[in-house]
């Protein structure tokens, strides 16, 4: 009996977080469609700037794609005012922000780029 | 005369060139630059862009003819700066415009006043590159301006991270009676990673190289 009190807090008070907060455990990936993408030279400054955040744990940039993606830290999200404002200092322009379940392994896998 | 000074002038304005693919990195980022020119010239550039939109630095640079010996150093500072960027969306547009002001060193004996400002539009796709670039050099001793065009093909669509092939042509038009008609370089462009490194040889046969990182 108490062990079953115990499971029913657990689950009240992880549901009651999801509401609270439904943007911070959701994002496992940040996909970034980006204009402009088209030097693999000029391109460093995007992986540089956002691999800067605390959040950030992983970048992927694709030209073929026109993809930026970021996997962020567990529980952790970035903002996207604050993922354009990278962009736009590395020179670039962000046309759309999704945000996935999908981790950036698979997304690599997807796109056909290799990790480092 | 006025010919030998043009192939001399041509020597260093060709070798010159390539260190002016793009002046300004990223924000926060640093561009490394040096050049072998010909054999007439030698350079070394630094910038940091405190913002994308504009960089600063310096750089030195080196001349000797090996037509009738005639030297020029050139120590400046310099400010690149990005007026204006298209991110389309497989492509992107540039024009970029900077100032230098420095001394040079004429001949070994006079040190003189020297500045220099330019413009230049590129576009660039993942295949296809080209750029217009306008340059004016300007002392008591020496002034000149410099029109010049570069066109760039790629045999195939480079990837973040991996190794990118680019041909590139190049067509340079003096003013101020400096040379007279266009002449002509064909440069292999490499890049991968941080490092991009250029080579090729103007139209007589004569070597050029550039090595760059951005960090």
């Amino acid at each position: 009996m108490k062990k079953l009190s115990t499971l029913i807090l657990a689950c009240l008070v992880s549901g009651i977080a999801s509401v609270i907060a439904p943007g911070i455990a959701s994002a496992a990936t940040i996909e970034m469609q980006v204009n402009g993408l088209v030097c693999g030279f000029c391109a460093q400054g995007i992986e540089k700037t956002l691999r800067k955040n605390p959040a950030t744990t992983d970048v992927l940039v694709s030209l073929e794609h026109k993809l930026v993606a970021v996997a962020t830290k567990d529980g952790s999200d970035i903002a996207d005012a604050e993922l354009r404002k990278a962009l736009t200092n590395a020179g670039y322009d962000v046309k759309a922000i999704t945000r996935t379940q999908n981790s950036l392994a698979d997304l690599r896998k997807r796109v056909g780029v290799k990790g480092k | 005369m006025k010919i030998r000074s043009g192939l001399w002038l041509g020597f260093w304005l060709v070798a010159a060139s390539a260190a002016h693919a793009k002046p300004i990195a990223f924000a926060d980022g640093t561009t490394v630059m040096a050049e072998y020119g010909a054999g007439t010239m030698k350079e070394v550039q630094v910038f940091y862009a405190p913002t994308y939109r504009y960089s600063l630095g310096g750089g030195h640079l080196s001349l000797r003819s090996d037509v009738d010996g005639r030297a020029r150093d050139i120590t400046y500072a310099r400010i690149n700066y990005l007026p204006k960027r298209w991110n389309l969306e497989n492509a992107q547009a540039n024009v970029f415009v900077w100032a230098s002001a420095g001394r040079a060193l004429v001949d070994d004996t006079d040190s003189v006043f020297a500045w220099n400002g330019g413009g230049q539009f590129d576009y660039e796709t993942r295949r296809i590159y080209g750029s217009l670039r306008t340059d004016l050099h300007e002392s008591s001793r020496y002034s000149h301006r410099i029109d010049t065009l570069q066109l760039g093909f790629a045999p195939y669509k480079h990837d973040y991270g991996t190794l990118a092939f680019w041909f590139v042509v190049q067509g340079r038009n003096y003013t101020g009676e400096l040379y007279d008609g266009i002449e002509w370089a064909g440069l292999l462009r490499i890049f991968k990673g941080n490092a991009w490194l250029e080579a090729g040889a103007t139209g007589d046969g004569k070597l050029q190289a550039m090595l760059m990182f951005n960090f």
